[in-house]
């Protein structure tokens, strides 16, 4: 759910929010990794275990603060990778990463222009990429962010926005 | 025939706006590649470069220092910015710093030929 004084301050509601991370996580996807995707909010179930998955994630700080993240399976990560490079990517390793990364920052970069028109106070943090066979993402306030699962045919990924407003 | 220096931290951004470029089917000769500003002014110290595509966010030397620096070394190449970061102010700060024009990621290779055909 989205934080009280975001909504306030932005004048948008959650499912508004959720329609801008949707609408620039379709574009991105058609226009850089050139698959078209289906979404599939709200999300029924809360994720934090992730099993063989790959999560990247770009920190916003300023007037607003929060992570924008990104949770797919490893096999859709290499399909992700393959697309945007154009080329066959049969190992998660750096390529991955930095394909991740990038959609992580393309959407951060969207986000940062819905809380902040003029684009001066918020700053987007170097993407962070994490990868493994298991592991939990836990935040210390769950409350305060949307996710949004997407499709594209069997494969099935987590978009994530954790937002607060600073003083 | 030109020659095209791309300035992007990400390995898959650089792979990606070159492929991008080949599809728009500019007439390119050669495309340099750079990790940073650092790393693109000694692409320029060393060769010769007819375009610049250059992405703001970076470490070590940001685009918008980059493009400072490129225009006290009296250089005059067209330099476009390709970045995520579409806010007005800071691509304000570029086009006052010397740049030529910008491109919002994502972008089509359709885009990059409307944008960048007349520069080269």
């Amino acid at each position: 759910m989205l934080n009280a004084a975001v909504t306030q301050s932005t004048h948008l509601q959650e499912k508004e929010m959720a329609g801008h991370v949707i609408n620039a996580t379709k574009e991105v996807f058609s226009t850089m990794v050139m698959m078209d995707l289906e979404d599939q909010y709200p999300l029924a179930d809360p994720v934090s275990k992730f099993h063989c998955s790959v999560t990247s994630m770009v920190g916003l700080a300023g007037t607003y603060t929060g992570i924008l993240s990104i949770h797919c399976p490893q096999s859709f990560a290499l399909r992700i990778t393959s697309n945007m490079l154009g080329m066959d990517v049969t190992e998660v390793g750096e390529d991955v990463n930095d394909a991740l990364g990038e959609i992580a920052n393309m959407l951060g970069g969207y986000v940062k222009q819905i809380l902040s028109k003029g684009g001066l106070d918020i700053n987007l943090s170097i993407p962070t990429v994490i990868s493994g066979e298991e592991y939990t993402v836990n935040s210390t306030s769950d409350s305060d962010c949307i996710i949004i699962p997407f499709t594209n045919e069997a494969d099935r990924f987590l978009v994530g926005l954790k937002l607060q407003k600073e003083c | 025939m030109s020659n095209v220096l791309i300035v992007d931290d990400s390995s898959t951004m650089r792979k990606i706006i070159s492929r991008s470029l080949r599809q728009a089917g500019l007439t390119i000769d050669e495309i340099f590649e750079a990790g940073d500003g650092i790393e693109g002014l000694n692409v320029l110290g060393n060769s010769k470069v007819n375009l610049i595509l250059s992405d703001i966010n970076m470490p070590n030397m940001d685009g918008l220092e980059f493009i400072k620096m490129v225009r006290a070394n009296g250089n005059s190449v067209p330099i476009v910015m390709i970045t995520t970061e579409g806010g007005e102010d800071i691509l304000k700060e570029a086009m006052t710093s010397g740049a030529s024009a910008s491109i919002k990621k994502p972008f089509t290779p359709d885009q990059l030929q409307e944008k960048l055909g007349g520069l080269l």
